[in-house]
């Protein structure tokens, strides 16, 4: 056991503070939240500075390092701003497939890109609002004169009106399920925007596929190995969205902090009443819980044995204090955290955002008793 | 004891929920969107008698009950809690002072055009500086001539930007710490008085909140309520009891819109090839909700009877507002994360409420100032 980052890790984190705290201006945060717009320039600077996929190997632009540096990253910029950092946060969804699965030539043609702010990527699994629902997947992929044609949808894909190209999960009639590399200019691809509440700066999108033509070379994997692919990404991107979680409620705990301080109601300072300085200390709790169920998480999948009973454990932990800390912080700015020019309003907004993709307590709890009681247990 | 409505106002619900749905219904979503309040309804309803519900007959008010008043609250805030807000503070607030203090000739001038929709009236009492603290407002009033000089700024102001009146609460005596207070009512004409901006808020987007600016506004003798010098925030309280009360009418009728959108969608939803419904964590949510709605209403009508005998304390009214807006908070919570990424669309109202209910716990007494009031009136 040891709790106590490295040199290293501690460099890593300062320097993202330290980015984030020089570039996340408060008042352009609000702006491109308000008008749904993604931090172009502060994502280019991210990237020439080497802070995305900064856990790939050298050779396709990372820094070799592993998710747990990237949890530190994503903690250090959610906490200076919840949209600008989540936006930093989810521009290489599904490069953890390309990452393990993908060819080498793959890996140089996709991943380089994303970490110099060329490319950003995004994954395309789900069509239902259960973004882990697969019962009912229609979009399937024909091999026809050395291509694949995908016909179908896809819904809720995030980050979808920005990214260059999408981690698919398609039927293949032979193979089962595959995945495959679209790119965004395909004929045939329509992308629809779609508006939602939280994390404005990275819109949804539904993705409608017309006879989209796929080379193989954009077939990651093997036969019937797109489900593995989908589960593999999923732990990746649960631990990342716990690191967002995290430094959502960590951005939220300072500035309710700052504010208990220095407002004053009856003669007092917030700070010196005993509801709210109990409110405090429990945030101070929950967050050190998120921190280290994020840590843990982390680490156990650099060191390759990722458990989804461990992960759901965090997502549910993680996601429902979340909430309890945003939720408080905005009580104790009263009317102003309400108010759409106060910082904590969006934090509010961005924690609901986060907090579904982390997953329902209802799924969470499913899948942590499926592995707790096993599986003859639950289905007699 | 007697747990039913009598038909009189079983009538009086089914006509305002027709009116509501036929006239508030179709603006909801464009007014919502454009952040505004339509103010063509303040003639509409007024002309049916739907303002200002206990403003008496010989003021072209329909005399009702705080039951009533009730109904129609619960009502309104079901299609909207933006547009309800606004009524709800005009036929409360805004005029309940000049009711009970105002002079024969304001409450021609005042009463008859808000009870007719011809004038709207908004409230003002917070500060920037003073939120919870009523007591430590810093508007003054100062006596010249035959009246007196406003001078301050206030916020978070519903109908502020909107408002033909508003009743002010300012210092004529600033010695005398909360018993120094006085009501003014200044119309927007008056010199002096301004609209300093429009605020933008999290929720409740439909309707108007503004901070508002009083500087050197002269206001003559007879708009002062009451007409000797002190006891304002006194001539407040049985005001603030009824904006309480009502509260749980605000709550339960946002509840019940909640409620029956969320009972809809998992009616009709399929899940990994199953209904959600036979998922008995979601069973058991819906059932809880169905059990905090019934609580809350039945304590809502509690609290309107207690008052409409003469009888309800502060203590009472304090119950009646905690309880029912924190109980809301679970239930357009689990209303919007049941439905996953659907819950975050924009085009869904799962995410409204769960932004207009937040709004709650704030105004009219935070969940923190009612726990104090009901720990004194514990004799603690």
């Amino acid at each position: 056991m040891n709790f106590e980052l490295s040199d290293e890790q501690k460099d890593i984190q300062k320097a993202a503070a330290e980015f984030a705290q020089g570039e996340f201006d408060s008042d352009l945060a609000l702006e491109l939240d308000q008008a749904g717009q993604f931090p172009e320039t502060i994502w280019k600077k991210a990237c020439g500075l080497g802070f995305i996929g900064l856990h790939y190997p050298e050779e396709f632009g990372g820094q070799g390092l592993g998710l747990l540096e990237n949890v530190l990253v994503i903690e250090a910029f959610c906490r200076v701003d919840s949209g600008i950092g989540s936006s930093l946060s989810t521009v290489d969804l599904g490069s953890e497939v390309i990452l393990k699965f993908g060819s080498h030539e793959q890996k140089k043609r996709l991943l380089i890109p994303l970490t110099k702010g060329e490319k950003r990527l995004s994954i395309a699994f789900a069509e239902t609002e259960d973004g882990k629902d697969f019962t009912s997947i229609s979009t399937f992929a024909e091999m026809r004169e050395g291509e694949f044609i995908i016909q179908g949808k896809k819904r809720f894909v995030l980050n979808g009106p920005l990214a260059n190209a999408f981690i698919m999960l398609c039927r293949e009639l032979k193979e089962g399920w595959i995945t495959l590399v679209v790119e965004r200019e395909k004929d045939g691809l329509e992308v629809l925007p779609i508006e939602k509440m939280g994390l404005k700066m990275i819109p949804f999108a539904d993705l409608n596929l017309n006879g989209v033509r796929v080379s193989q070379t954009n077939r990651v994997g093997s036969d019937g190995d797109g489900m593995m692919h989908v589960n593999y990404c999923h732990q990746a991107l649960g631990v990342r969205s716990a690191a967002q979680a995290l430094g959502v409620a960590q951005g939220a705990y300072d500035r309710a902090i700052q504010y208990a301080k220095q407002r004053e109601q009856f003669g007092k300072k917030l700070s010196q009443f005993q509801v709210i300085q109990h409110k405090l200390a429990d945030m101070a709790a929950n967050i050190e819980v998120c921190r280290l169920l994020t840590y843990k998480c982390a680490t156990e999948y650099d060191q390759g044995r990722s458990d989804l009973r461990s992960l759901s454990i965090a997502q549910l932990e993680v996601g429902r204090r979340l909430i309890g800390v945003v939720d408080e912080a905005l009580q104790i700015f009263g009317g102003y955290g309400y108010i759409a020019e106060q910082t904590i309003e969006h934090y509010f907004r961005d924690a609901w955002a986060i907090a579904v993709e982390l997953g329902t307590e209802e799924d969470l709890k499913d899948s942590i008793a499926d592995r707790v009681l096993g599986s003859e247990a639950i289905r007699k | 004891m007697f747990f039913e409505l009598d038909e009189e106002r079983r009538n009086f619900q089914k006509r305002v929920r027709a009116i509501y749905e036929k006239e508030v219904s179709p603006l909801v979503d464009e007014y919502e969107r454009k952040e505004t309040f339509p103010i063509q309804l303040y003639p509409v309803l007024g002309a049916k008698r739907l303002l200002c519900f206990r403003c008496p007959k010989e003021y072209d008010g329909p005399e009702l009950d705080k039951i009533s008043e009730c109904i129609s609250n619960e009502e309104i805030h079901r299609i909207c809690a933006g547009i309800g807000v606004s009524f709800m503070v005009h036929g409360g607030l805004a005029t309940d002072p000049i009711l009970r203090f105002g002079s024969e000739e304001l409450k021609q001038r005042y009463l008859k055009p808000a009870a007719r929709g011809e004038k709207i009236g908004a409230f003002a009492l917070t500060e920037p500086n003073a939120g919870s603290d009523a007591t430590g407002i810093r508007t003054a009033a100062v006596k010249q001539g035959e009246g007196y000089r406003i001078n301050g700024s206030k916020t978070f102001i519903t109908n502020g930007g909107i408002c033909d009146f508003v009743t002010v609460a300012a210092y004529t005596d600033p010695t005398k710490r909360g018993i120094g207070i006085n009501l003014f009512v200044v119309n927007k004409e008056d010199p002096g008085f301004s609209v300093m901006k429009k605020l933008r808020k999290l929720g409740q987007h439909s309707a108007d909140t503004a901070e508002l600016a009083f500087d050197d506004c002269y206001v003559p003798q007879e708009r002062m309520l009451g007409g000797k010098e002190g006891g304002g925030l006194e001539q407040l309280e049985e005001t603030l009891k009824s904006g309480r009360i009502t509260y749980g009418a605000r709550s339960t009728g946002m509840a019940q819109a909640t409620f029956e959108a969320i009972l809809a969608y998992v009616q009709k939803s399929q899940r990994r090839g199953e209904p959600v419904k036979r998922s008995q964590a979601i069973r058991f949510v819906l059932a809880e909700m169905a059990m905090s709605i019934e609580a809350m209403r039945y304590m809502t009508y509690r609290g309107a009877w207690l008052f409409d005998q003469g009888i309800a304390s502060m203590k009472d009214a304090s119950i009646v507002k905690l309880f029912t807006t924190e109980s809301i908070q679970r239930i357009v919570q689990k209303a919007f994360t049941i439905q996953k990424n659907l819950g975050l669309m924009m085009e869904n109202p799962a995410q409204r409420f769960l932004r207009d209910a937040r709004g709650l716990k704030i105004p009219e007494g935070t969940s923190e100032i009612h726990h104090m009031v009901i720990a004194r009136d514990l004799g603690l």
